[in-house]
Order: C-alpha cells, then sequence, then structure tokens
C-alpha cells in the first residue's frame, strides 16, 4: 500500500503490460461488454476519464474506444503481442492484459471485476501491469 | 505406463522441446532431415519435391507458426469481429482452391515472372506483394490441410502433388524477395529489411526532425489512427498493415518503413474509405543505441523497450494515391493533408463499427473468409491482370470441405480441434513415401 497526500491505493489486479512506460492511467472503471455498450460510452462525457475494462485481446471490438482517446485500458484475456496490445502502445495508451483481480463484483460469466465508477490506476512502469484501487 | 498430457509444456517450448526466437530457429534448423528452407536458384524451379525436402519444410513451418502465434492464441475471444472462427474457415477454404489459382498466376507469369513478382518488394512501398504473402501464401493453405487431416477430410498422403505446388509457390516468392537462403523471417534473424539501398535512401532522405512536440505528437496519432482504421477495412487482420526494416542507417540511427493500407477497393465496405490514399508510407526512425527491434513473419515491429514510440526522433509520410500510382509519384504529405487523413480514418471507423454491430454472425464470417482467402493472392493477381479471371473461375465461391468445416470450427468444439493442431504442432503431418 502506498501514500499520496489523502489519497490512498491499494493494488487490486496483475496482468501483462501490453507495454512499458513511466506515465500511469488513472479513471474510472467502465466494463463494456456488447458493441452497443460500446458506442453507448463513446457517445457520453467521461470518455477521457475512464479506463475501459474488455473481455478480449482483440482490436476492433475497442476500435472506438481507442480512437475516442480512453485513460486505459484492462482486457481480461490477450497477450502484449495480440492486436489490441499492439494498438494500445500505437495509441500510447497504458493497457494491462490478462488481468486477474483480488477482489471486485462478479460479470454475468463470474468474472471478478472492479465495479463501474471504482477509480484505479494503471502501472505499466515495472514488469507487470498493476491495477491500483485508489481511494480518497 | 501412460504419459499424463501436460499443455503448458507445449505453450512454453515447441513439442515441449524447441523454445521461441532465434534459439528456437537454430535447433529446429539441427533437426532437419536436409536444409529445404533455404531457397536456391536450383530448388525453386522444380515441380517435384522429395519427401525429405517437404518433411523438412513441415517441420520447419510447424515451429515457425507455434513461434509466431504463441502470444497471439491467448487473445481472447471478440466482441465484435469472430476472426477465429473466419480464419479457420479460409484455411481450409485455401487448402482446397489455392492450388487451382497459384498454377493460374504460375501459368500466366511463368517461374521466372512469379520471382520476379516477389522482387517488387524490393523496389517498392505500398504494395501488398510483400513478405506477408511470401509467407501467407504457403503457410495458411498448408496449416489447412492440417485441419482438413483432423476433419477427416483428407489424409496425410492425400493430395500430395497439391502439398508440392504450394510449398513451392511460396518458396519461389521468398526466393525472388530474398535470393538463395533462408526464406522464413524466422530463419532471417526476425529482420525484413527487404528495400534496395537507392529506394531506402530515397525515402530515409526526406524525413524531418521532430523538433516541435506537437508535430511528433501529430505523426503519431495519424500512426495510430491509420493503422486502427486499416485494421477495420481488413477485418481484425493485419493484412492491412506492413513493417520492413529495421534498416541501420549510417548515422547511427535506425528506420523501420510502415505501409497503412487505407483504400483497398477489393471489399463491398470499401465506401468508408473514399477520397483516401490506398497506402500511406511512414519512414520512422529511431537512435540505435536506444531501441533494438524486430519484425515478425508478418511485418509487426516489436522492440526493447516496448515502447519504441517514446524514441522516435524524425519522420515522413507518403502517400500511394492508387495501387498502380508508380514510385515516382510516391508524394510526400504535409501536416494539413496528415490531420485530414486522420480524420477520416476516426470516421471511418466508427462508420464501419456501427455497421458491424448490426451484421449477423454468420455475415461476419462470410464477410472475413471474402478478406481471409483474397489477401494472399489478390495482390499477386491483381499485378498479374488477372483478377477478373479468379473471379470468372469462382475464387470466392465456398468449397465445400470449407462449407462442411464451418460448424465445427465456428462451434465451441474448435477449440478441441484447433488447439492441437495450432500449438502443440499437429498442423503438419508428414508425408510419407508414395
Amino acid at each position: 500500500m502506498s501514500t499520496t497526500d489523502a489519497v490512498q491505493e491499494r493494488q487490486i489486479g496483475t496482468g501483462v503490460k501490453a507495454f512499458t512506460s513511466a506515465n500511469s492511467a488513472t479513471g474510472t472503471i467502465r466494463f463494456l461488454d456488447s458493441p452497443e455498450e460500446v458506442l453507448d460510452f463513446i457517445d457520453g462525457p467521461d470518455v477521457e476519464t475512464t479506463v475501459v475494462i474488455s473481455r478480449g485481446g482483440t482490436t476492433t471490438f475497442m476500435s472506438p474506444a481507442l480512437m475516442a482517446g480512453v485513460a486505459g485500458l484492462i482486457t481480461l484475456q490477450g497477450a502484449p503481442e495480440s492486436h489490441l496490445g499492439i494498438l494500445s502502445r500505437e495509441f500510447g495508451i497504458p493497457c494491462v492484459m490478462s488481468t486477474e483481480f483480488t477482489e471486485g463484483v462478479q460479470t454475468g460469466r463470474g468474472e471478478t471485476i472492479p465495479a463501474d465508477g471504482t477509480t484505479v490506476r494503471l502501472d505499466i512502469s515495472g514488469d507487470q501491469g498493476l491495477v491500483h484501487l485508489v481511494e480518497s | 505406463m501412460t504419459e499424463t498430457f501436460d499443455p503448458a509444456t507445449y505453450l512454453a517450448a515447441f513439442l515441449g522441446e524447441v523454445p521461441q526466437g532465434e534459439p528456437g530457429n537454430a535447433m529446429m534448423r539441427d533437426r532437419l532431415a536436409v536444409p529445404f528452407i533455404d531457397t536456391t536458384h536450383e530448388n525453386v524451379r522444380r515441380e517435384r519435391l522429395e519427401t525429405d525436402e517437404v518433411n523438412s519444410w513441415l517441420d520447419y513451418a510447424a515451429w515457425n507458426l507455434w513461434d509466431f502465434i504463441l502470444g497471439r492464441a491467448s487473445e481472447g475471444e471478440s466482441g465484435l469481429i469472430p476472426r477465429q472462427e473466419y480464419e479457420t474457415v479460409s484455411f481450409v477454404q485455401q487448402w482446397n482452391t489455392y492450388p487451382k489459382f497459384q498454377q493460374m498466376l504460375t501459368d500466366e507469369l511463368g517461374v521466372e515472372g512469379l520471382l520476379e513478382l516477389a522482387k517488387t518488394s524490393t523496389r517498392e512501398v505500398g504494395t501488398k506483394i510483400n513478405v506477408t504473402r511470401n509467407w501467407a501464401a504457403s503457410v495458411c493453405p498448408i496449416l489447412g490441410r492440417g485441419i482438413g487431416i483432423e476433419l477427416d477430410q483428407d489424409t496425410a498422403a492425400s493430395r500430395r502433388e497439391d502439398l508440392e505446388s504450394i510449398i513451392q509457390y511460396g518458396r519461389r516468392l521468398q526466393n525472388g524477395t530474398w535470393g538463395d537462403g533462408p526464406g522464413f523471417v524466422s530463419a532471417r534473424g526476425f529482420k525484413v529489411p527487404t528495400l534496395d539501398d537507392d529506394v531506402l535512401q530515397s525515402l530515409v532522405s526526406q524525413a524531418k526532425p521532430f523538433d516541435d512536440p506537437e508535430d511528433l505528437a501529430s505523426f503519431r496519432a495519424f500512426n495510430a489512427r491509420t493503422e486502427l482504421f486499416g485494421f477495420m477495412l481488413h477485418y481484425d487482420c493485419r493484412a492491412g498493415m506492413a513493417d520492413t526494416g529495421p534498416y541501420p542507417l549510417p548515422d547511427g540511427r535506425v528506420a523501420i518503413v510502415r505501409d497503412h493500407f487505407l483504400n483497398e477497393t477489393a471489399y463491398p465496405w470499401a465506401g468508408v474509405a473514399e477520397g483516401l490514399p490506398y497506402c500511406v508510407t511512414e519512414v520512422l526512425i529511431f537512435p540505435a543505441d536506444k531501441v533494438s527491434m524486430v519484425v515478425t513473419e508478418i511485418q509487426t515491429t516489436f522492440s526493447e523497450p516496448s515502447n519504441y514510440l517514446d524514441y522516435l526522433e524524425a519522420g515522413v509520410v507518403f502517400a500511394r494515391d492508387r495501387i498502380d500510382t508508380p514510385m515516382g509519384e510516391l508524394r510526400v504529405l504535409e501536416q494539413e493533408e496528415m490531420a485530414r487523413i486522420s480524420a477520416q480514418c476516426r470516421k471511418g471507423t466508427m462508420d464501419m463499427y456501427k455497421v458491424l454491430a448490426k451484421k449477423s454472425h454468420e455475415e461476419k464470417i462470410r464477410d472475413g473468409v471474402m478478406v481471409y482467402t483474397r489477401e494472399f493472392l489478390l495482390p499477386h493477381a491483381t499485378r498479374a491482370g488477372i483478377w477478373d479471371k479468379f473471379l470468372a473461375e469462382g475464387f470466392d465461391t465456398l468449397h465445400p470441405n470449407a462449407q462442411a468445416a464451418w460448424p465445427v470450427l465456428t462451434s465451441p468444439r474448435a477449440a478441441e480441434i484447433l488447439t492441437p493442431v495450432l500449438l502443440f504442432g499437429k498442423g503438419f503431418p508428414h508425408v510419407t513415401e508414395e
């Protein structure tokens, strides 16, 4: 656990970073599970302050989110060599792939993910991709 | 006593024995009965092959595919385009149809003409007659053979002549591009420096340093958006992009030359690309002491450190306006036009996404099969002037074996069939003496 001013952080997820960067990404979680949800999301006001979660590591599903410039990406499957890994690198959007969470809510398929609206920070500066819960 | 099968062993090393990368290449070469992955002036001109030659090629291709696909195999499911489904149906389609169409190309051009065709990638950028197609035109249909055998559509002994002709088609392309020597990128140090020096110099000499951070940011946004649009236009496959290099430069720097194909008119949805150049070609220049790069069999750059674009020092973008625009008429894109193209790629991606979101699963598989089957021969047939003849001969018609494989390969059972083929070395069974 680390403390910065009044903000506390706790690691809740570990995965594979798509690329290395000293720049982290902080934003609120939004799980996108269908193309319709992706389209609804990118028409909303909070795109650039959102860290989106998708299940797979393919590019096209998340292409509107990449084009719109989300703060960060988390996937539950996939690897850096996958298309989404490659494209997140090209866009410079921090991305943690095949992420496993230690706490959160259950998806319809029983995967554990942070609830929508949770604030997280993606750290891709080290050997792994880390997801920290940000609590103020 | 029965040995327990541990899939993790097969993910850590090919057949549980051969690693990835250059050490794996060296080990595989030692294992081959004959060094048939090396092309020679003599052996690319032969019509018939010895059994040892075929089996050596199959063994190497099996490792090569494993090496390249390992990272992607865990890509997981797609929420928009069923890519694994359309790719695997395409492999079966290619195995069953490519021999005829590759023969048509060979009849039209002759072996010498085919070798000359493959030399295109040493003289031109913005062309799909490239190293990706050299590889895919043979490895992908032969992977379809492996799937067909798993599905009992073929046996390892059947259609030997077709197998040999597909291997030779790919080897002739490799020899045309590289000359004598290893044809696979994995056997060439994972480097793809295809361009002749004079061509490279004419491109690199026009690169400009990114002194202004805003110029750099615009260039990077252009690179990302055109690349993503290329993926979308080509149904989430890498047919829309191709890197060559790394090219060491005399000033201690290193260049990558990158094609993004933005206006492939072969597809019904090409309207989203109207007004865009056929291809944009970027030259990206990095300090060689800070970034090392490899380029894969399907022309994708990976680097150490992985955030290579943070080290980008200079660059330039060219447009090839039409597929047949002469190299001498490539033009440098200025900021204003780059911004326009970038914006159109963003809009085109969104428009196409909305269309795809409404298409049925089956319709998207059918579209994907068309893309994936066309992409590896369309560039050759177009340049040879016989693409219309391909269409008239039923190039797009789904073969009965591909039709029969479709339900299985698009069902939950697919993983059971494909995992051993793709990852456990079962995709390239040996032929036996006739």
